[in-house]
């Protein structure tokens, strides 16, 4: 039993258990001190999103969203790049990939692999700026992502606005794509399975994306772990210093890791546009970049783990929006239990239990200090 | 002609004094920020600092019908926020960018959930009958002409800003404790072999910090507006981290940066009424942000190449001194 619990990935799991259980049973206690039917609430919330069928369906899709972004954040935190630049490069995604669904006529075949690698090209392109600026001029990335983010809003409600919404229309939103422009359901309209496809399509939007989706976190982690360049992001991750000293190209490593980040950014839109909402609509993603972090941090970047935090954390979400309905409460108290639950999975000595790892780990990092001279704590050099 | 229009507008002295009362609530926490980032710490959570403490004011005031209780409590919030954060990043070794962004999303669901609680309303709080802080005008200064419509007339927290700039100034510079904090910052290492306190200093700053973001949060809640609204910062508090790195890492270049992007946005307002689409406009303040940081990272690297320089030059000499004796 004691070798069971010193195992260190037990100790990570115990640990994000933990840490979301007490974050949901403080969000509990509030619920009491507030709601008139506090149990009715968080029944509401924490069972919601399985009570129906359309429910499960948004579940699942919210959750396709987070993982992408969960799995753009993750690129970039695992180089120890703190990109806030998911979100710019998910409305970028967006436009392009729903202006193609929208404009070019080519038959469904063509056209959505068009606008898939069309969502993927933005994201790219607008997360190779701040690798740029970062790997050339030191810019801080957070506050350069930052800034990128509220310019791709500007250009998306500028081109939403201006060129393609219909004029008739009464809010801004484009017109619904056509049926060439809109993802498929996941399952195949086949004679053998008729029914499922007929409740699937039906009841929910889980379209092929699903698919996509699988081969972006096998691509992600196979990226990361088992390349040449993800050796490299690693290095980057561990020491920059470390890295540059040891012939690594840190630069253009520094470029293509924002790069590739915006990639699964801009998947995140495609699948925004083409599987959820059908159509261009203002406010699209409302701080979905940021959610990514969440995903990306409860899973210790690590590609492999981000379905499930993804999917966990879909669920919270969801869950969060039945509750709103159900009951008195609102689901902004969802944010405070996020918040929560990423306080109490980073902070290093939140369990006693981990404490002797910790101690552990930090005199293996003494000992390193001692052969290479660590960068002090400071952020910046 | 629009155009005319547009330029007398900005060549006016009601401009001028629009762009003090807009970059206030840059300048507060852009100086909170610089405290941050002298002590070797980025404080993400200005953002959320400013929320809680623009949130809290208006609440405290609209139910104790004081506005200075208002004031102080709205302060307090802002401190003890700022203590979670310090808390965390300092005793629980959270890493201080992620426990920055927890917090954020704390104060921005928390005061909407509260704000819903007490009003039934998400949007804002206009139900409540919260205070102002006074217009302070000046006198003498007030009666010149166009100096007195730039100068006079702002409320409270403009000029609290100036005299706060000031203060951290001589804070920084000549007391012991801001050659400690910069010490702390500049190598933590070498401040803890000369026995400098560096928890206690970190975490003293990253509560100045709060302090001076709580301002900025009152700033937008008690006087630029006469409400609380959600999400109200929109930002603010990463332009003001922003506004760090322009200004050179000090307190007048954090002023006057946090007043150049003041002015962009005011600019973008007078700009709103030519053809030109809104959007295009409201980019500026950001961009210039970008630009900002272009500027500052090839400014840095011009530095280390001249210490560099200085250096070898120091050491040229010191062989050649060696050489001759």
């Amino acid at each position: 039993m004691r070798k069971f619990f010193s195992n260190p990935a037990v100790r990570e799991v115990l640990r994000v258990i933990i840490a979301v259980g007490a974050a949901l049973l403080l969000g509990f206690i509030v619920t009491l001190f507030v709601s008139e039917d506090p149990l009715g609430a968080y029944k509401a919330f924490l069972l919601g999103p399985l009570s129906k069928f359309n429910r499960f369906g948004d579940w699942i899709e919210e959750s396709i969203t987070l993982i992408l972004v969960g799995l753009s954040v993750a690129v970039a935190f695992k180089a120890n790049m703190f990109s806030m630049g998911t979100e710019g490069q998910l409305l970028l995604g967006a436009l392009v990939s729903g202006s193609i669904a929208l404009f070019v006529p080519l038959p469904a075949i063509l056209r959505i692999p068009l606008a898939i690698i069309g969502a993927m090209v933005a994201g790219f392109a607008w997360g190779w700026i701040p690798g740029y600026l970062k790997a050339h001029l030191n810019a801080n990335e957070i506050v350069s992502t930052l800034m990128l983010n509220a310019i791709a809003l500007k250009i998306y409600d500028y081109f939403l606005i201006f060129h393609i919404k219909a004029d008739d229309a009464g809010y801004n939103a484009s017109d619904f794509f056509p049926k060439e422009g809109l993802f498929p359901s996941f399952i195949p309209n086949l004679p053998f399975l008729e029914g499922a496809y007929a409740l699937f399509s039906d009841k929910t939007n889980i379209t092929i994306m699903v698919y996509v989706l699988i081969i972006a976190v096998i691509a992600a982690y196979y990226l990361i772990f088992r390349t040449p360049f993800g050796y490299k992001l690693r290095m980057i991750g561990s020491n920059i210093k470390f890295a540059r000293y040891g012939g690594i190209n840190t630069k253009r490593t520094t470029i293509l890791v924002f790069a590739i980040s915006g990639i699964f950014g801009g998947l995140a839109g495609a699948h925004l546009t083409m599987g959820i909402h059908t159509k261009l609509i203002a406010n699209i993603s409302i701080g979905m970049g940021f959610e990514g972090i969440i995903v990306a941090i409860l899973a210790r970047n690590n590609p492999l783990l981000i379905p499930i935090t993804g999917l966990a954390y879909g669920y919270l979400r969801a869950g969060a929006n039945v509750m709103e309905r159900a009951s008195d409460m609102s689901r902004e108290m969802v944010f405070v239990i996020q918040a929560l639950i990423i306080l109490f999975v980073t902070a290093e000595r939140f369990l006693p239990m981990i404490q002797k790892r910790v101690e552990e780990r930090k005199e293996n990092n003494n000992h390193m200090e001692k052969l290479a001279p660590s960068d002090g704590g400071s952020h910046e050099d | 002609m629009k155009i005319d229009l547009v330029l007398r507008g900005i060549f006016s002295a009601l401009f001028l004094a629009s762009i003090m009362r807009i970059s206030t609530p840059l300048i507060l926490p852009a100086l909170g920020g610089l405290i941050t980032e002298l002590s070797g710490s980025i404080n993400i959570a200005l953002e959320g600092v400013m929320l809680t403490s623009a949130f809290t004011g208006v609440v405290v005031s609209a139910f104790t019908k004081n506005i200075w209780l208002g004031v102080l409590g709205g302060i307090i919030s802002g401190i003890l926020f700022s203590a979670l954060l310090a808390y965390f990043h300092l005793y629980l070794e959270t890493n201080i960018i992620l426990a920055g962004m927890a917090l954020n999303i704390m104060a921005t669901g928390g005061t909407i959930f509260l704000l819903y609680i007490l009003t039934g309303d998400k949007g804002n709080s206009s139900t409540l009958a919260s205070g102002m802080v006074p217009v302070v005008e000046i006198p003498f200064i007030k009666d010149i002409p166009f100096l007195g419509t730039v100068l006079s007339g702002h409320n409270i927290f403009v000029y609290i800003a100036i005299v706060l700039t000031f203060l951290i100034h001589i804070l920084l510079y000549n007391t012991k404790f801001g050659v400690h904090l910069r010490a702390v910052g500049e190598n933590p290492i070498a401040a803890t072999s000369l026995g400098i306190p560096v928890r206690s200093i970190k975490f003293t700053a990253i509560l100045i910090s709060g302090f001076l973001a709580s301002l900025g949060g009152l700033n937008l809640s008690m006087a630029y507006l006469s409400l609380f609204q959600r999400e109200m910062t929109a930002g603010r508090g990463f332009i003001a981290l922003a506004a760090v790195y322009l200004g050179g890492r000090t307190p007048w270049g954090t002023f006057l940066a946090a007043i150049l992007f003041g002015a962009a946005d005011a600019l973008s307002t007078q700009l709103g009424t030519l053809d030109i689409p809104s959007q295009w406009v409201s980019v500026i303040p950001y961009a210039i942000t970008i630009i900002a940081l272009v500027v500052y990272g090839i400014r840095r690297r011009a530095q280390i190449v001249e210490q560099t320089k200085r250096f070898q030059e120091r050491e040229l000499v010191k062989v050649d001194n060696n050489n001759h004796t």
